[in-house]
């Protein structure tokens, strides 16, 4: 999802970072609030955090014959709302920015939207949708997650789209033409990390449920019930 | 203790994994000119088919360190991962000792 450096002109690169950096002000806003109010959810944040680390250094050869990474946002966006994680990704893409020549300083902004801010907030908003109806707790992680990272690919060809536009079909044309290298490679990567995601996220509720129910996760009930489900304890 | 089965996630987990490493094997197989770029690249070349610019004509705006070979690069994502994974690791290993305790 990275939009290499230089590849983005100076203008959206711009307007990209003057959308980004509110939202990751508000994020470190929050983040130190959140911390303050509870000292416990610091490991829960080096969870969700460590796999945005993960996830996002591994590159999976996909349907299409090319590579891409999974985001690994979805459980720090449902945890801790999708500002939050935009900081969290901001320091992983600024990491590989300066050493891996992933992305780089000017286009920063732009992978911060898309990675960031647009696909935790995709994946915040279904997770706030399902969360208080009878719907099972680990489909509601793993389609939070998937859209995640759905999202964040779709933003970065909206991105791309806007400023190369395709001499035929305009915007349209070439927003279809990078959908078709980024959204489907991503497809059966963001069905697998969603997978994954749930089941690590089976873990936190079978280790440290307290903090789920203190930071209300999910629901005392959903999460009670899961670990009666879960047998284990 | 264990009272019934209750590992339909990592089963799921298994055949996710599983299905996903036969699909590679499937394409890598079957189509010959895939080359395993990364989408990054690929779509940087688009780029550049849309603005009718030759790809090495995008010059970084803001100079940037590039790494010098594919192994420094791939050094420096298995210490991305790895320092995912001592964040992971640790905050499990902690709770596992909260619980102990309590």
């Amino acid at each position: 999802m990275h939009i290499m450096e230089g590849f983005l002109p100076w203008q959206w690169c711009l307007i990209w970072w003057i959308i980004a950096l509110p939202c990751l002000i508000y994020g470190l806003y929050q983040l130190k609030k959140v911390l303050a109010a509870d000292r416990e959810a610091l490991p829960l944040l080096g969870v969700t955090g460590g796999f945005i680390f993960i996830l996002s250094s591994l590159k999976l050869p996909s349907v299409t014959g090319s590579c891409s990474h999974p985001t690994g946002t979805g459980l720090s966006a449902i945890s801790f709302g999708p500002w939050v994680t935009s900081v969290i990704c901001a320091i992983v893409l600024l990491f590989q920015s300066l050493f891996l020549a992933h992305g780089g300083l000017s286009v920063l902004g732009a992978n911060i939207v898309s990675m960031g801010i647009v696909g935790p907030l995709a994946g915040y908003t279904v997770y706030r949708l399902l969360r208080d109806t009878s719907v099972n707790m680990y489909f509601t992680v793993f389609l939070a997650t998937a859209l995640a990272d759905m999202f964040t690919y779709a933003t970065t060809s909206l991105e791309l789209a806007l400023a190369y536009p395709a001499e035929s079909g305009g915007f349209v044309g070439s927003f279809v033409l990078f959908m078709g290298i980024f959204a489907i490679t991503q497809v059966p990567l963001a069905i697998v990390e969603g997978i994954v995601l749930a089941l690590v996220f089976k873990y936190i509720v079978a280790l440290k449920p307290d903090i789920l129910i203190r930071l209300r996760i999910f629901s005392e009930d959903k999460i009670n019930s899961a670990r009666g489900d879960a047998g284990a304890v | 203790m264990l009272v019934r089965f209750n590992y339909t996630l990592e089963v799921l987990t298994v055949i996710a994994i599983i299905a996903f490493c036969g699909i590679f094997l499937y394409t890598s197989s079957t189509m010959g000119d895939a080359e395993f770029a990364g989408s990054d690249t690929v779509g940087s070349g688009l780029v550049a088919e849309l603005s009718n610019t030759p790809e090495d004509e995008f010059e970084p705006l803001i100079p940037q360190w590039e790494p010098p070979s594919g192994e420094i690069e791939s050094c420096l994502f298995a210490l991305q991962a790895a320092l995912g994974g001592i964040l992971v690791g640790g905050v499990f290993g902690y709770w596992m000792g909260q619980k102990k305790k309590a």
